[in-house]
């Protein structure tokens, strides 16, 4: 392609990286918002048991240099997680970044694997629900992705516990096994529960259903089935790649949120779990990582679908 | 809440046929089924209210732990303390019932103000509240209601408000999709040109005439949602407290006996969640099917 083709779509992606960045400026002020307002603050907490007196606290805030305007206050917090210092945890004391960076590589192994399940589950059922109309199988498949979607996943995660221990004589609370041969195993229980547990099947396949029919429904695909052409080569880009994507990526915060509810239920030692104990805890600086870098990943999961819709649909550009 | 795709931007008919007529059937079951739901979660939420239980839900009975069903009266069987899970099942409604109607009010009320304000004005309103919309939608929800749980240790009243804003931006984009659409008929158009007030364009012609269904729609998948997040967050330990029966921490409080092959003190709360929030998906998706897609059979 030629530089005056990808030009349009390179600008178009910068207006995206803005408007992400934009919302993430958001996303800090919401977050520095809630600790704000959240009755005592981290440095009373530094303080409390040491300092007899208010005035003598006062003072030391001045001496360590801690604005006491809001703005100013959230401008060198700001400062802070812009240079990557989260702070550090209180109930361990470590620094909040590289601990959620180092559980937030097993959550990214749980979400994908389970994201990939939803897909295996859900896109056949939509495909064929789409190509054959209202059939027994159409039918059976909505009903099952109706109770599949409602089903409670912790106690979902119960019954493969129960099936996986006693049937296979896995234990898939033994976490870190994966030494063994068979280490994988234990990763699928948790994979496959976030997978059909996450509460979004019916609605992707719903999703996908309806955009499939709407494409298979145009023009262009009846004309290619007249000429005798492959439909599926046909709609591929804009009944399949384009709606994939989307659902993707507006139901990357679901299956984090599910992903909260799983860890504890398997004790996976991620950043659900981690974001548990910190709540329990109380542990603001930690959850307050959480929950940005949480934010950080839906953000990157709508800029990829952004970008796959520009270069799969060029006429996006032009408008 | 869900999110429906273009389909959902129709003018109501006022064509004397009754909706139940031109519904598909599965439509109509699904709606039954709902409607079945609601009707037993309502008589329950009064019978509990009333205290027309067939034993005290607190009542500890150490004779009868972990009965199964059908033991001495206990149709359910009872918990680890002997306490009659049927009876905690019913008192556990209120967990969520009025917690999750506040979710609903907060959701529809804000929704629709800031869909009114970006469809009918649109402008910078339409760019403020897309804007506020996407940064709602950034937070994975239970995240953060973990840190406001962090920060505030919120009781399940105020987690709900936090539920129903967070649904906001999906009512707003509903009403805003539904409001632009409307906004080229020709009747808004006519009623502009009549003089009518804005306030009347929007309250009668609009939101009563034409967005009735959608906000009746949203309020039963935001229940649906509400029983979800009570239940997950009371699993979770922060939502509702043990001795107060909730379907989370009675799920909870029977997993330690769900591996010893004593499944029913988890399985009955559990299927009570998957049953009632099965029920609220189908009445609105069937309720979305009969007056929002008028699929005609």
């Amino acid at each position: 392609m030629k530089l005056s083709a990808i030009r349009p779509i390179l600008l178009l992606i910068c207006k995206e990286l803005a408007i992400a960045s934009l919302l993430l400026l958001g996303v800090s002020f919401i977050v520095f918002i809630i600790l704000f307002l959240s009755p005592g603050d981290p440095f009373s907490l530094l303080l409390k048991g040491q300092m007899a007196s208010d005035t003598i606290g006062a003072g030391t805030r001045e001496a360590l240099g801690v604005p006491t305007a809001w703005y100013a206050q959230y401008l060198s917090w700001l400062s802070n997680i812009l240079r990557g210092n989260f702070g550090t945890s209180i109930r361990t004391g470590l620094p909040v970044l590289s601990e959620v960076i180092r559980v937030g590589i097993n959550t990214l192994y749980l979400t994908i694997g389970s994201m990939l399940v939803t897909l295996l589950l859900a896109v056949p059922i939509a495909i064929l629900s789409a190509r054959r109309g209202m059939t027994v199988f159409n039918w059976t498949s909505t009903i099952f992705t109706y109770i599949v979607s409602a089903l409670p996943v912790f106690w979902f995660g119960y019954i493969v516990i129960y099936i996986s221990m006693h049937q296979f004589g896995l234990f898939p609370l033994a976490f870190g096994s994966s030494s063994q041969k068979i280490g994988w195993l234990y990763f699928m229980p948790p994979v496959l529960v976030l997978g059909i547990g996450n509460g979004t099947i019916s609605e992707v396949v719903r999703y996908l259903r309806e955009e499939m029919e709407r494409v298979f429904s145009e023009d262009y695909i009846r004309l290619a089935r007249a000429k005798g052409a492959s439909i599926w080569k046909h709609s591929l880009k804009e009944g399949f790649l384009i709606p994939i994507t989307e659902i993707i990526a507006s139901k990357i915060p679901f299956i984090l949120g599910g992903a909260v509810v799983v860890e504890q239920v398997f004790n996976w030692p991620g950043m659900g779990r981690m974001a548990w104990q910190a709540a329990q805890d109380r542990d603001y600086p930690l959850i307050m990582g959480i929950t940005i870098v949480a934010a950080i990943i839906v953000r990157l999961g709508s800029l990829i679908k952004s970008v796959v819709y520009i270069i799969v649909n060029p006429r996006a550009s032009q408008e | 809440m869900k999110r429906y795709s273009q389909y959902s931007t129709n003018v109501s008919d006022f064509s004397d046929v009754p909706f139940w007529k031109k519904a598909g059937t599965m439509d109509l079951v699904y709606v039954s089924y709902g409607i079945f739901i609601v009707i037993l979660v309502i008589v329950s939420y009064i019978l509990g209210a009333f205290n027309l239980l067939p034993f005290d839900p607190h009542e500890i009975n150490i004779k009868l732990l972990m009965a199964p069903p059908k033991t001495a009266g206990h149709i359910l069987g009872t918990d680890f303390m002997g306490r009659d899970i049927l009876s905690r099942l019913i008192i556990g409604i209120q967990a969520y019932f009025l917690p999750g109607l506040l979710a609903i009010a907060i959701a529809l009320v804000i929704g629709t103000c800031f869909g009114i304000l970006a469809g009918y004005w649109g402008g910078g309103f339409d760019t403020a509240i897309t804007y506020i919309n996407n940064l709602l939608n950034s937070f994975p929800r239970l995240v953060l209601i973990l840190l406001m749980v962090a920060a505030f240790k919120p009781d399940i009243y105020y987690i709900m408000v936090i539920v129903g804003i967070t649904n906001v931006p999906v009512v707003a984009s509903l009403i805003k999709g539904k409001i632009q659409f409307l906004k080229q008929k020709y009747f808004i158009e006519a009623a502009t040109a009549l003089g009518l007030k804005n306030r009347i364009i929007i309250f009668k012609h609009i939101l009563w005439h034409n967005c009735r269904s959608v906000l009746i729609i949203q309020a039963t998948l935001g229940m649906a949602e509400a029983i979800l997040m009570e239940t997950s967050l009371s699993y979770l330990g922060f939502g509702v407290q043990e001795p107060i029966p909730s379907w989370g921490n009675m799920v909870l409080s029977g997993a330690n006996y769900f591996m010893q092959g004593k499944f029913w003190p988890s399985t009955a709360p559990a299927l009570a969640i998957l049953f009632t929030i099965m029920g609220f998906h189908l009445l609105g998706d069937g309720l979305n099917n009969i007056l929002e897609m008028k699929r005609s059979k």
